[in-house]
Formats: C-alpha cells, sequence, structure tokens
C-alpha cells in the first residue's frame, strides 16, 4: 500500500513566503493553503493537518490567537504549530511558546531548516500518537474488564470512552458466587503508557490478593473488601511511591443474599445510589485516602442496603469533567440529576442515554480524559410469575433430569435466595415423587410419559408432577417403620418432611397430580 | 457401579464409587455389593463421594445391615456428606447405623 504522506498547513497572508515554502516542501508532503487565521481554522474544521506552519504578522486575526484557539480545542490541539515569523525579539518567542507553539523559525528562512524542523516536528508527533496507541490497546486488552452475566438478580452495564491520552482509567469484575461479585473502578494519576501499565499492574495485584484471601480463609466467608485494599496497598505502596503516583478507586461488593452493598471507597468519584422506593439519589462517599499516601490510616468499608429498583453509578473524573466549548463542565449534579430523571430505564439502554447526553453537552465525541461509567441496577422483583416444564419418560434413569430440572429453576429466581440446603430437600423430594410414579403408577411400563410444571409466584414455587397411571391412594399406604426391619416405606414421609405442603390428587380425565409447595 | 474394597484387620472397607445413588441404581449397588459381603461380617461402606442418596439408597443400606446382622456381624458408615446426613436424620438411619467421621474410626469401632 502506498503511504500517505503528511498533510501540512501554512497559514500566511504574503504569497512569495507561500510560494517559497510550497516549493521547499511539495515533494514530501501535502500541502494546505490559508491566507488568514479564520481560513486557517476554517480548513481544520473540514481536515486535520498532521502540522501547521503559521505566520504571526497577518491582517485581521494574528497567529498567537489561531494557535491559541487550536490548543483549546479538543480536536486540533495536538497538532504541532511551528511560527515562522520575521519578528525576532526573544518576547515574540516566548510569546508563540506561551501560545502553544512547539518551535519557532526567523525570516529569512534557509529551506533546509524548515525541512529539518519539519520533519522533526512530524517524527516526534508520530511517536507521541503511536505511544498513544500502545496505551490505548493496553487499555482495551488490560484495563477494562468485563462485566459477569450470571448474576442473580443483578443488571449491569458499562460504557468506556478512551481519550487521545489514556489516563489509567481501569474496571474489573470478580464474581464470587452466583449471589455476589465485587467490582472495582479506579484512576492512576498520570497519563499515557505508564498509568496504563500501572493500572494494568493493579488489577492483577487485586487478582492475586484476592486469590490468596479466599485461599487463607474459611470457603464460606469471602474476604471482605477493606481487607482486599489493605492487602493491594500495603503490596503496591513501595511501586506507588517510586514512581511517585496515586491511584483512586471504589471496591463495591455486591451481595444480592443479603441485599448488601460494602464498599471502600479510596478518594474516587462519589459513587450515585438511586433508591427505586424514595425516586431519589444519594450520595456514597468512603473515608479513605488514594492508594499511594504513605500514611495511611486504616482503610475502612462502609455498608449500603439496597433494594429491587435500585440503581449505583460509578464513573471516573472523564464523564463529569467533560467539558462544553465554553468551559464548562457536565459535573456530578448534572449526572445525578440525569440519573434520577432517567433511573427507570434498563441500564443496558441507560448507559446508552448517559453518552448521548455527554455527548450533546460537550458537542463531541472526544474527550480530554478516559471517560468511563458503570451501572448496576438490582432488579425489580418480576410482577409476573415464571415458569418451566419438564416431560421426562416413564423410566428410573430419568431422576437425575428430574433433580437438575428442579435445581435450575430453583437457583433462577432473581431476587429470592433459596439456600443449598433448601434445595438439597426440594430436589429429594422430586426424586421420591417420580420415583413413585415410575414404579407404581404406570406398573413399570417404561413407554408412559411424566409431566412436571414449575410455577413461581409472590410467595412460593409449586411444582406439579402429572402421569396418567394408577390413581393413588394416600390411606392405602403403611406408615413408616423407623426400625429398621424394612427396606422401603420410607419416601412419603420424606416428602412430607422436606417441603411445604404436599397434595395428591386425580382429575376427571384420569390424571393424576402430585402437588409440591415451597414457601418463600 | 464401582466399588473398592480394602481389608484392614478383620474389617471389610468398601469405598462407594457413585455420586448418586437412587432408584435409578440401588439394583446396580446391591449385585455389585453382594459377592463382598458373602462371607465377611465386619463392614464398613465409605460413602463420601455420594452426593446425592434417595430412600431406595436408604432401603439398600438397611439391607446390608439386615444381612450381616443375621451372621452376627454389622454395618458401619463413615464419611457421610451433608445432604445425605440430613437424609439419614429424617429417616432415622443415624439411630440404626453407626455413623463415623473417619474409616480409622469406624474401623476401630468394631
Amino acid at each position: 500500500m502506498k503511504k500517505i504522506k503528511p498533510l501540512v498547513l501554512i497559514v500566511d497572508d504574503n504569497s512569495t513566503n507561500i510560494d517559497l515554502l510550497v516549493n521547499t516542501l511539495k515533494n514530501d508532503y501535502r500541502l494546505g493553503v490559508a491566507k488568514n487565521g479564520q481560513k486557517a481554522l476554517d480548513y481544520t474544521e473540514k481536515r486535520l493537518p498532521d502540522l501547521i506552519l503559521l505566520d504571526i504578522m497577518m491582517p485581521g486575526m494574528n497567529g498567537y490567537e489561531v494557535c491559541g484557539r487550536l490548543k483549546t480545542a479538543t480536536r486540533t490541539k495536538d497538532i504541532p504549530v511551528i511560527f515562522i515569523t520575521a519578528m525576532t525579539e526573544t518576547a515574540h518567542k516566548t510569546r508563540a511558546f506561551e501560545a502553544g507553539a512547539l518551535d519557532y523559525i526567523t525570516k529569512p528562512f534557509h529551506t533546509a531548516e524548515v525541512k529539518a524542523r519539519v520533519r522533526t516536528h512530524l517524527s516526534l508527533k508520530k511517536a507521541r500518537e503511536h505511544e498513544i496507541y500502545i496505551a490505548s490497546k493496553i487499555q482495551k486488552t488490560l484495563l477494562l474488564g468485563k462485566p459477569p452475566r450470571d448474576i442473580n438478580g443483578i443488571q449491569i452495564a458499562q460504557l468506556t470512552i478512551p481519550s487521545q491520552k489514556v489516563d489509567g482509567d481501569f474496571i474489573d469484575f470478580f464474581k464470587l458466587d452466583n449471589q455476589c461479585f465485587d467490582l472495582v473502578v479506579g484512576d492512576v494519576m498520570g497519563k499515557g503508557v505508564p498509568a496504563a501499565l500501572l493500572g494494568a499492574a493493579i488489577k492483577s495485584h487485586f487478582l492475586r490478593v484476592l486469590n490468596e484471601l479466599i485461599r487463607l480463609t474459611d470457603r464460606k466467608e469471602f474476604p471482605d473488601p477493606e481487607k482486599i485494599i489493605s492487602a493491594v496497598h500495603s503490596s503496591m505502596i513501595d511501586q506507588l511511591e517510586d514512581i511517585e503516583t496515586f491511584v483512586t478507586l471504589c471496591y463495591a461488593r455486591f451481595d444480592m443474599a443479603k441485599h448488601l452493598l460494602s464498599f471502600v471507597d479510596c478518594g474516587h468519584m462519589r459513587t450515585i445510589h438511586f433508591h427505586a422506593d424514595s425516586n431519589r439519589c444519594s450520595l456514597l462517599r468512603g473515608v479513605n485516602m488514594p492508594l499511594g499516601f504513605p500514611e495511611q490510616e486504616p482503610f475502612k468499608q462502609t455498608l449500603v442496603p439496597f433494594k429491587p429498583g435500585d440503581l449505583f453509578v460509578f464513573y471516573s473524573d472523564g464523564l463529569t469533567e467533560a467539558k462544553n466549548q465554553d468551559g464548562v463542565l457536565y459535573g456530578e449534579k448534572r449526572l445525578v440529576d440525569f440519573v434520577q430523571k432517567n433511573a427507570i430505564i434498563e441500564p443496558k439502554e441507560l448507559i446508552n442515554t448517559v453518552r448521548k447526553d455527554v455527548v450533546a453537552f460537550s458537542q463531541s465525541d472526544i474527550f480530554d480524559d478516559d471517560l468511563t461509567c458503570v451501572l448496576v441496577g438490582i432488579e425489580k422483583k418480576s410482577a409476573l410469575s415464571d415458569k418451566a416444564e419438564l416431560k421426562i419418560k416413564n423410566n428410573l434413569t430419568e431422576l437425575a433430569e428430574v433433580r437438575s430440572f428442579v435445581r435450575k429453576f430453583c437457583e433462577s429466581i432473581p431476587d429470592i435466595h433459596l439456600n443449598n440446603n433448601r434445595i438439597n430437600l426440594i430436589e429429594l423430594a422430586a426424586t421420591e415423587v417420580t420415583a413413585n410414579i415410575i414404579k407404581h403408577a404406570y406398573d413399570g411400563h417404561s413407554d408412559e410419559q411424566i409431566w412436571i410444571n414449575a410455577l413461581l409466584s409472590d410467595d412460593k414455587i409449586v411444582f406439579r408432577f402429572y402421569d396418567w397411571g394408577k390413581e393413588f391412594e394416600l390411606k392405602s399406604v403403611p406408615s413408616p417403620v423407623f426400625d429398621g426391619s424394612l427396606s422401603g416405606g420410607f419416601g412419603l414421609h420424606i416428602i412430607s418432611h422436606t417441603v411445604d405442603e404436599v397434595t395428591y390428587s386425580r382429575d376427571e380425565k384420569g390424571r393424576n397430580c402430585a402437588c409440591l409447595k415451597i414457601k418463600l | 457401579m464401582k466399588l473398592s474394597t480394602e481389608k484392614i484387620g478383620d474389617v471389610t472397607v468398601v469405598t462407594v464409587l457413585t455420586e448418586v445413588l437412587d432408584a435409578s441404581n440401588t439394583e446396580e449397588f446391591k449385585v455389585a455389593a453382594a459377592p463382598i459381603l458373602e462371607g465377611t461380617t465386619k463392614v464398613v461402606f465409605e460413602i463420601s463421594q455420594i452426593k446425592f442418596m434417595d430412600s431406595s439408597g436408604c432401603g439398600v443400606l438397611l439391607s446390608h445391615l439386615r444381612q450381616l446382622k443375621s451372621s452376627n456381624g454389622n454395618l458401619k458408615l463413615c464419611r457421610v456428606q451433608e445432604p445425605v446426613r440430613t437424609l439419614f436424620e429424617l429417616v432415622r438411619i443415624d439411630r440404626i447405623i453407626e455413623i463415623f467421621d473417619t474409616k480409622e474410626e469406624a474401623v476401630k469401632s468394631f
């Protein structure tokens, strides 16, 4: 592929100067010409030059002003500007650099010097762009974790708009079990490759610390967030001090079983907590200093209970410090108001409306800082009942299938926590019911079928087992004997002692139904 | 079904290598265990692998117990997982068959 030559914009009101510069550069670069300051700005609206050669003394807008304007717009602020002018006094040169110029060439100039300086600044620009490319690669692959999908009763959505200068925003998720996950959002002070690498290092420290602590503690209890942060801090403080930086972050644990958020905030942006019942937002602020501050009190976590329909918004300063063209910040208040007004929308859609709002506000989709935002929505208790169905053959080999159906249904119910012991008992009852039907109702005919329905309502789960076999008479079954003298007769006893209610019935079509109710 | 046996003194320790003992495989278990129980009186079932058992599983354990007792022997269990222990308590097998935490304790108890 033919390499596209860099585009250089020449801004000068003097035709002789323009001709001279064009002749000097035309073989090596694509060239654009603007004869005054306004035309130069108009030009950059349409095309983005790789470098600008700018005259200072021009009618209308002078070179300083043009340069200043270029440097305040996100789109053009990284274009290298070289002033070319007859003014040789130090005060002029200083002013040019203050306006944001990278270099200064005085007239009359030597063509060789112009060529050399343009070449040098273009290669420096290329090197900077390459660094940004690497940093954004690191960011995309190492700094942004993927949210867990299968946490019951929770919806997570995230938004990241990398800036031209990567500044080390990072996000990660650690799933602890089906009811519980940890989220860490953080921001490394600094930009580019160093910040991105440090962000990646911190993420791996979290993983290591989490692993070690989980191994050391009782399996049933996960290590507290404050313990995790303390361990990460003490393992990183020397490195952070060495490179003289610090990290703000928020480490949050969502426990769906307890409906509890426990978080450690280390100088990060205040997390927004939308309360569904009062339709209001509160701001969560922790008490800890950023990581990397040597004199650190013990890290403390804060507990926040949540309810169905609540929403949490985690974000980096890139979001609230996004500027509009007058330099006004998007701001925390605007974000809070926006969340309060739109919290009813599902997180996956809401995150897009957040993006649209901040883009509309700043009238640009390019930002100075990385912009990250994570939404964690607690699902509303569904008013609709959930149901499931299983059809099996009248064969004892299907018992495992019945158990897996029952377990899956019990585990899939959002917002309702059935502990494992309870599910074990429900599995046992379902096995007994099914085995009874197979053994007794159909007299061993294996080509018959059994239907199982599961139905969830607000306060209970009901499993119904249907068969078309012999009628079952509860009275005909003898009471169980517990002295070890008989091998059978325990089935009904087990069923009635493992679920809250059991009924047996037969409809007019000759269909038997065993019905198990489990109260929630 | 796989059963692995080990003789410790005059006690036969049978490790039951299945995760499920329910109506679908109790017959298989009975057939596999029969030759092992033939000609021995002191037996320990090590059932740590069993995660799920139903009333049929209980039934087959009780029938093995009766068989051994009829020849003046006994059956003991060890390393019972929590869901299985819950079942045993429900049908009161824990009062009829002695249950131990370790194989060594079960063997020593004869």
